[in-house]
């Protein structure tokens, strides 16, 4: 609907909105108000308030992040860099911008192996969650409705306990002398730990542990939706239940599996804490690098264009991530 | 079709065991009277020491509180931000510059945390420069900052929230109010947000969720002296494994999963209700 | 004599105020289009509807008819034209400040609010009312939608029926100036349409409000409206009473829109102010007119001729040169009151006729298929429209 609501003529504007109005109108300066009163009517402020926020507290700071990454870094400097615009005597304006973070970023091989290691574990993590997810989110889908809502109920449980502490709860599972290894010891599987903790390994299960709801949810959400008459036709017609899964039902969950993936890889690539606690330090992903030169060697440049880098790094999947959020949307408008 | 049911099943069930499993360990080795929480003592436990020393852990316990403020006030300020660009983005016609908002409230939903986390520290200290400087002012980053910083990215999901069950319906009774007599700011507060209320608590319990869970961008964001509970989790877990924070997880995991059955009965019996009254109406 | 007359006159100008020249409609549309980008959904549009009408927006959809009560309701803002409203100009006017009230197809009950509280929200929200008085309003217009004891239900709890009577009740509370509405039986069963078309018309004279309608069913136009406007393409193509859209249609759409016809297309070969005739090979004859068309001499024109003024006769009538044409029943459709025969001509064309079923015939005296007949009409009934 478009809310066209006419505006009311500046005239009446005061006497309607109350004595509030009326006061600022008489003892505030008139031209402020009258500008106030002509422009923002009720649905601008509405698109406002939100919008302003966003603006400042979401996209400025990926501007002065930015600016920050050209600049240059000074070790002993509060904040830690020299700033990027001067102004001069003259009234003119100095701009220095360095690219020596980002030619550090693509060339130093510890970030360069970063860069790679981070995108392999986004990747296969992503790759494992759907070969898990995808299973679970369809016998959940054709489950009868009781079952459906205990099992949705089983699968959002988890995402509404702490983040942390399930990270944690692997710890216990998988340390040497953890849950597993004592359990594979007391059967007489092994005679030593397998050492599991600190392991790449270790940071795949954590991965796709967290995300696995994330998959698990917009692909049940997809895959509920499905119009099971037509796999009755395909049936009917001489497919095989394979070949109807294959022709049928995988083409019509490509939106549900688009999603899915977009919502484990994109944060999964910029993942902090399941590296840090399952992780080893030999292999580091780049979210760590970008908080170690932050917080360790507190050279801001170099961390803002670690995150720049990320960002464009990630742009084009979140874009389309986005893409597919809209038309999701759209649909549910029917 | 019957293979294939077979198959998605066990890894349902699969699925299940490796879910809960880890939970379920983590609980039941907060009752285990050891220090490496695994190697089961089956002398003393179970016990409820841990439990004990939870209670009496100040560190964690100030920490928890100021967790729970914090995303009460970040999980209300989201709620009231994110209704209204929810409504903006499904009610509202076409305005200039609505591609860019619908782009800025759904990329901190896959945003990755240490992003948002640095970009929003380099604003605060871009702002202090800026406030010091012109009006003389100073300010330590805080529970201010990370509550704002907490409602930035909780919004999105909130927006998304209230989006999404605005969408389902159509603007039909908005009009029909309209149509009434009622001014537009009253449709939103007596006809819009009743409808859509369910949504909005659901969105305020996931923003303060999201925020009491929070760790990377309340790392960046804090100040001296304002540790929430994730922060106070973490530093202590890089070290190793601690049974008091065992202890913590289940009464946490106790408290979630009371919720979340209390309010799937809730709803199923609304839902049972509304059934029989739609049935009743039909037939007299 | 002479005051008789013009008593009468007048009185006949009260019941059908679009015959006085004179008339100013309480509601003018003038010249009203309605642009989606490229798309013109209402194309230069101008009507004028009296008060106490209930004037019926007829056509399909996609033909305009529903923005244009959109753009009635405020809505929709026209992209060009004026709407005027008891002599107020509507421009600029939001929904919530015009006194016209919408009953919505789709009933657009508030769920979470009961009957009562449904109905007595518009009332509400006007400036000046206490509490006492909203209540009696709500009381009164219960009893006249009948529904005085399901004031304390939600919408949820009734059936569809008595959901559309809340809304219109809720609707008229206010006593708007005109009442607008969308489809209003649309979704109702057949036995309960008829029963509300007859409501709908008793309350509307018991309060003398302006109605308009919108709707693409014909039985439902015909039946309550005061006066048609036929909607095609985002533009009125025809406005008059129901006989007068039903037995002088003025193109062959609204000819064809309205009730089934039989179209033959012919040239005009005679033409006088008494009689006209038209030689159509369609038809493989000559049709007799007893009043003359004014067109061009040799002009194109179609003829049309509602099934119910043919007549089946089994053996030849005496003169078979105009208005007869003979054919074989290919088709009988019986339908309980009456019967349709569908009978294939020498051109090939198939002509439909409908028959009452007056008396109980026996089987040699019925018509039966493939049996040869002659179809005859009488001279006044085509009607000939030329576009």
């Amino acid at each position: 609907m478009k809310l066209s609501v006419a505006r009311t003529a500046t005239r009446d504007a005061p006497g309607r909105l109350g004595p509030l109005w009326t006061f600022l109108f008489r003892y505030g300066p008139p031209r402020w108000t009258e500008y106030v009163l002509r422009n923002w009517s009720g649905q601008r402020l509405v698109i406002g308030v939100p919008y302003l926020w966003l603006l400042l507290f979401f996209l400025v700071p990926f501007l002065i992040v930015l600016k920050i990454s050209f600049a240059e870094f000074s070790p002993l400097g509060r904040p830690p860099y020299e700033p990027v615009f001067r102004w001069l005597e003259e009234g003119a304006v100095q701009v220095k911008l360095l690219i020596g973070s980002y030619v550090y970023l693509l060339n130093e091989p510890l970030y360069v192996s970063s860069w790679l290691y981070s995108i392999k574990v986004a990747f296969f993590s992503t790759i494992f969650c759907l070969m898990l997810g995808y299973p679970m989110a369809y016998a959940i889908a054709r489950s009868s409705p009781t079952y459906r809502n205990v099992f949705l109920m089983l699968i959002i449980l988890p995402f509404w306990t702490s983040f942390l502490l399930r990270v944690y709860a692997w710890i216990g599972l998988l340390k040497n002398d953890g849950v597993i290894n004592n359990m594979l010891m007391a059967v007489g599987v092994i005679d030593e730990p397998i050492a599991m903790m600190n392991t790449s390994f270790a940071v795949y299960i954590g991965i796709v542990y967290s995300y696995l709801p994330f998959m698990i949810l917009p692909l049940y959400s997809n895959l509920e939706k499905h119009d099971l008459t037509l796999l009755e036709a395909a049936s009917d017609l001489g497919a095989g239940p394979v070949k109807a899964f294959m022709r049928i039902t995988l083409p019509q969950s490509m939106p549900g599996i688009v999603a899915g993936s977009l919502l484990v890889f994109i944060p999964a690539v910029g993942e902090y804490v399941i590296p840090s606690l399952l992780g080893s330090s030999d292999q580091l992903m780049i979210a760590r690098l970008l908080s170690d030169e932050f917080f360790l060697n507190r050279d801001w440049p170099k961390a803002s264009a670690v995150a720049i880098a990320m960002l464009l790094l990630l742009v084009v999947p979140i874009m389309i991530f986005q893409r597919f959020q809209n038309k999701e949307l759209e649909a549910q408008k029917r | 079709m019957k293979t294939q049911g077979l198959f998605s099943r066990t890894m349902l069930a699969f699925g299940f065991v490796f879910l809960y499993v880890p939970i379920i360990s983590m609980i039941v080795y907060s009752f285990n009277d050891s220090r490496s929480v695994t190697v089961w003592n089956s002398v003393t436990s179970p016990t409820l020491k841990w439990y004990g020393r939870l209670f009496g852990d100040d560190q964690i316990l100030s920490a928890a509180w100021l967790s729970i403020k914090v995303a009460a006030m970040s999980a209300s300020g989201a709620v009231v931000l994110g209704t209204l660009a929810g409504l903006v983005l499904s009610r509202f016609g076409p305005f200039k510059g609505r591609a860019l908002l619908q782009g800025l409230t759904t990329a901190p939903l896959v945003m990755p945390e240490v992003i948002t986390g640095l970009s929003m520290l380099l604003l605060f200290v871009s702002l202090e420069q800026l406030l010091r400087a012109a009006f003389g002012w100073q300010f330590d980053r805080g529970v201010t900052t990370i509550t704002i910083a907490h409602i930035t990215f909780t919004m999105a999901y909130v927006t998304v929230v209230v989006q999404s069950r605005l969408a389902s319906f159509d603007d039909s009774l908005e009009e029909a109010a309209l149509d009434l007599g009622a001014r537009p700011a009253r449709v939103f507060f007596r006809i819009t947000v009743p409808l859509i209320l369910p949504a909005i608590l659901s969105g305020w319990l996931l923003a303060f969720t999201l925020s009491w869970d929070d760790l990377v961008v309340t790392q960046f964001v804090s100040g001296p002296g304002s540790n929430t509970l994730p922060m106070v989790i973490f530093s202590r877990v890089r070290l190793g494994v601690s049974p008091v924070v065992n202890a913590l997880a289940s009464l946490m995991v106790l408290v979630v999963a009371l919720g979340v059955i209390l309010s799937a009965v809730l709803m199923r019996r609304q839902e049972q209700r509304r059934k029989r009254e739609e049935q009743m109406a039909a037939a007299g | 004599m002479q005051t008789a007359e013009r008593r009468a006159d007048k009185n006949k100008a009260k019941a059908e105020p679009w015959r006085d020249p004179h008339a100013e409609g309480y509601v003018r549309i003038e010249n009203i289009t309605k642009k989606f980008g490229d798309f013109i959904a209402v194309n230069n549009v101008s009507l004028k509807i009296y008060q106490g009408e209930i004037f019926c927006l007829l056509g399909g959809s996609g033909c305009g008819k529903s923005t244009l009560l959109r753009m009635l309701a405020g809505f929709e803002s026209p992209t060009s034209g004026a709407i005027y409203l008891d002599g107020q100009d509507m421009a600029d006017v939001p929904p919530y400040e015009r006194p016209i009230n919408m009953m919505f197809q789709s009933y657009a009950l508030f769920p979470h609010m009961t009957v009562e509280k449904n109905i007595a929200f518009g009332l509400e929200q006007e400036k000046g009312l206490s509490k006492t008085e909203i209540a009696s309003r709500v009381t009164d217009i219960l009893e006249i939608v009948k529904l005085g004891q399901f004031a304390a239900r939600r919408p949820h709890q009734l059936s569809g029926g008595q959901r559309q009577r809340v809304a219109l009740a809720r609707a008229l509370v206010k006593r708007p100036k005109l009442l607008l509405l969308d489809e209003p039986l649309g979704a109702l069963d057949k036995k309960l349409r008829e029963a509300t078309q007859f409501e709908l018309i008793n309350i509307q004279e018991q309060l003398g409000v302006t109605f308009i309608v919108v709707t693409h069913d014909q039985e439902e136009a015909m039946t309550l409206a005061s006066r048609i406007g036929v909607m095609n393409r985002g533009e009125i193509v025809q406005i008059g009473t129901p006989t007068e859209i039903y037995e002088f249609p003025m193109t062959k759409f609204v000819a064809d829109f309205i009730g089934s016809v039989n179209m033959f297309e012919g040239q005009l070969i005679e033409d006088l102010p008494d009689r006209a005739r038209i030689r159509s090979d369609e038809l493989g004859g000559v049709v007799y007119i007893d009043h003359g068309i004014s067109s061009a001499p040799g002009a194109m024109v179609w003829t049309a001729i509602r099934p119910e003024k043919i007549n089946i006769l089994r053996t030849p009538p005496q003169d078979t040169s105009e208005n007869c044409v003979k054919g074989v029943v290919k088709e009988i459709a019986y339908m309980g009151d009456l019967s349709i025969y569908l009978v294939k001509i020498d051109s090939g064309k198939m002509v439909r006729v409908t028959l009452p079923n007056v008396e109980r015939l026996s089987d040699d005296e019925r018509i039966l298929w493939d049996e040869t007949v002659w179809l005859t009409w009488h001279a006044s009934s085509p009607v000939v429209v030329t576009q």
